[in-house]
């Protein structure tokens, strides 16, 4: 993984906090949650503030653990902010993603309509569909394990039934708790360190 | 240990078993020629190479008897500039399909990977590469085309044919399912009439504003800047003079019939291909070299063009003139020839025991085939070549030959 340097925008672990209003590609952290957006607004005085961002996880609906894409506005008091982290992609970093985007390898990819979870290893809500897409290139999977999140542009289930992502970027946590940003044109996760993979469904990408 | 050997003998011998190393007398665009221009002609080339770095659009006409060495100007260029896209074409082959063939040459010299970046990139000027939530692409195909159409269509004159390039361009980047298609579409192949439709193309590259539309776009996007080298440029002139009674052929029909009595079928041609030779100057940043066998053929040219446009007279450059070799040129390219054939065949000994030599040929050898030839390089060739097989295949010794030739 890389160095950090000041993509660490709020670090609730480190104590970091940058005040600003920052633009570009921004992944936050909020408990088992994800948050996608282009903007953040950090201020002692205002707090915190996301202006549609995509917010992606699990939502319990009755006894049922439902995945979940779901664009909104968020705001958070600077006494009582939830989020983990909040980090800004570097512009170097999302050229190299861009480019592994549009590649003539992978033309027959499978785009889900709406967001739907692959895996979750969960003791009571957990499902696996991993064997059923075995040999399939799903595009827009996210994913949280256990000690990072990875987005990448597709994931294809290999013959051990371990998803492998390409073109993928990284956040995770180091050793010494630091934060980290990578991009890998591929990796390959044993399946058991996923907490859960979710494809995004691209209508709701279109909202 | 090796007391004595007949080095000369052995060169000779070596020539016998390997053959002549004068075998072609006439350059083609095709066939690349690695020996470089000779010293007389390193001024002539330098003046060349200082209009092409120093502007963008013009037309330079090089002037040069049969024989002289235009086309071989070429490959020296693209040795040269090799951080230009240098493209031959000979108006002796490519008459039909003039903008689909020159644009053709343009990808096969420039690859796909050229076409693929510039497609990227200006998909990306129309926001193809926009980031919803800061990640994902949505490849919005119908967004991506209004904006291409609104940017940057105006700057093309054919409407239907820009249409065809952005839909092309958009679909390429856009779609997956259709890229391969598309992508063959852009190697200037042959596409059925179900596939455009499946494509929602009209036509493929074969039509020619198409072709025109496509070369402008790759001219003008390529991050590298390009030449286009046009051979045998007189071949327009001797078109629309008219034929003389001599050769001309037994015609089934009456040619009047479909073009009136003015004009003849191929002095319409011939004005067709000028007139896309000047279209080409349109393209920002062609820079256009034309070869010409005489100074007469020059003329013509020039007053073909002032009667079509007198604004285009602009464009075009001084004349230069090649000559033939002086006779130290003989020597040089004598030598260099030797040189590099002998490398070729790792014979690295030549270099080193025949430094001073013109063996198995003397300077009276060359001298007599300069005087033979006046300078002319292909003859000088055709010369090199029947002594050397003289010497390599007769049974006469090698003093006789030389005599023959002193």
């Amino acid at each position: 993984m890389n160095e950090s340097e000041n993509f660490v925008l709020f670090d609730s672990l480190k104590d970091i906090r940058m005040n600003g209003e920052f633009t570009g590609s921004i992944i936050s952290k909020w408990q088992e949650k994800i948050i996608f957006s282009d903007n953040i607004k950090i201020s002692n005085s205002e707090g915190i503030n996301i202006t549609e961002g995509l917010l992606t996880g699990f939502e319990k609906k009755g006894n049922v653990l439902n995945p979940l894409s779901k664009n909104s506005n968020f705001d958070w008091d600077m006494n009582d902010v939830p989020l983990e982290y909040s980090v800004k992609i570097p512009e170097d970093t999302m050229e190299k993603y861009d480019q592994g985007q549009f590649s003539n390898d992978f033309p027959f990819t499978i785009n889900l309509l709406h967001t739907a979870a692959l895996l979750f290893n969960d003791p009571k809500y957990g499902l696996n569909h991993l064997d059923f897409f075995k040999g399939e290139i799903l595009k827009n999977p996210i994913s949280m394990i256990r000690n990072g999140i990875i987005v990448a542009d597709r994931v294809v289930i290999d013959d051990n039934g371990d998803p492998v992502f390409y073109d993928c970027l990284i956040v995770g946590r180091d050793k010494n708790d630091d934060l980290n940003i990578s991009y890998e044109p591929i990796i390959n996760v044993d399946d058991k360190v996923v907490e859960y993979i979710i494809i995004l469904g691209i209508e709701e990408l279109k909202i | 240990m090796l007391l004595y050997e007949n080095k000369e003998q052995k060169l000779l011998n070596l020539l016998r078993f390997t053959g002549s190393p004068f075998k072609k007398f006439v350059s083609t665009g095709e066939i690349e020629e690695d020996i470089g221009l000779v010293h007389s002609r390193q001024d002539f080339i330098q003046s060349i190479i200082n209009i092409i770095e120093k502007e963008k659009n013009f037309i330079l006409p090089i002037i040069g008897n049969v024989g002289t060495g235009k086309t071989h100007v070429y490959w020296a260029l693209k040795h040269e500039l090799y951080y230009y896209n240098i493209v031959y074409i000979s108006l002796e082959n490519v008459i039909k399909k003039f903008y689909n063939n020159t644009y053709t040459e343009f990808i096969e010299n420039m690859g796909i990977d050229v076409l693929r970046n510039i497609a990227r990139r200006l998909c990306n000027e129309w926001g193809a590469l926009e980031r919803k939530f800061g990640f994902f692409h949505l490849g919005n195909i119908e967004k991506v085309k209004k904006e291409a159409f609104e940017k940057w269509a105006p700057n093309f004159d054919n409407k239907d044919a820009i249409t065809d390039i952005i839909t092309a361009i958009i679909t390429h980047q856009l779609d997956p399912y259709k890229k391969l298609e598309v992508e063959r579409w852009f190697l200037g192949e042959v596409i059925d009439v179900r596939d455009l439709s499946r494509l929602n193309l009209k036509h493929d590259l074969r039509e020619r504003n198409n072709s025109y539309t496509m070369l402008k776009v790759l001219v003008e996007n390529a991050m590298i800047n390009s030449v286009l080298f046009i051979d045998d440029v007189e071949k327009i002139i001797s078109m629309m003079s008219p034929i003389s009674l001599e050769e001309e052929t037994e015609e089934v029909f009456d040619r009047s019939w479909l073009y009136g009595t003015r004009q003849s079928p191929d002095k319409r041609r011939a004005e067709k291909i000028l007139d896309k030779i000047l279209n080409l100057t349109k393209i920002d940043g062609l820079r256009i070299i034309i070869t010409l066998k005489s100074k007469e053929f020059y003329k013509e040219i020039v007053s073909e063009i002032e009667g079509k446009n007198n604004n285009l007279l602009k464009l075009i450059k001084e004349p230069i003139v090649l000559s033939n070799f002086v006779e130290e040129d003989l020597f040089h390219f004598y030598k260099k020839n030797l040189e590099f054939f002998f490398v070729h065949i790792n014979y690295f000994d030549y270099i080193k025991d025949f430094s001073d030599s013109f063996y198995p040929l003397n300077d009276n050898v060359l001298k007599f085939i300069f005087n033979q030839t006046k300078g002319n390089p292909r003859e000088i060739i055709k010369l090199l070549i029947k002594i050397f097989n003289e010497i390599l295949l007769s049974y006469e010794d090698l003093e006789d030959v030389l005599k023959k030739y002193e």
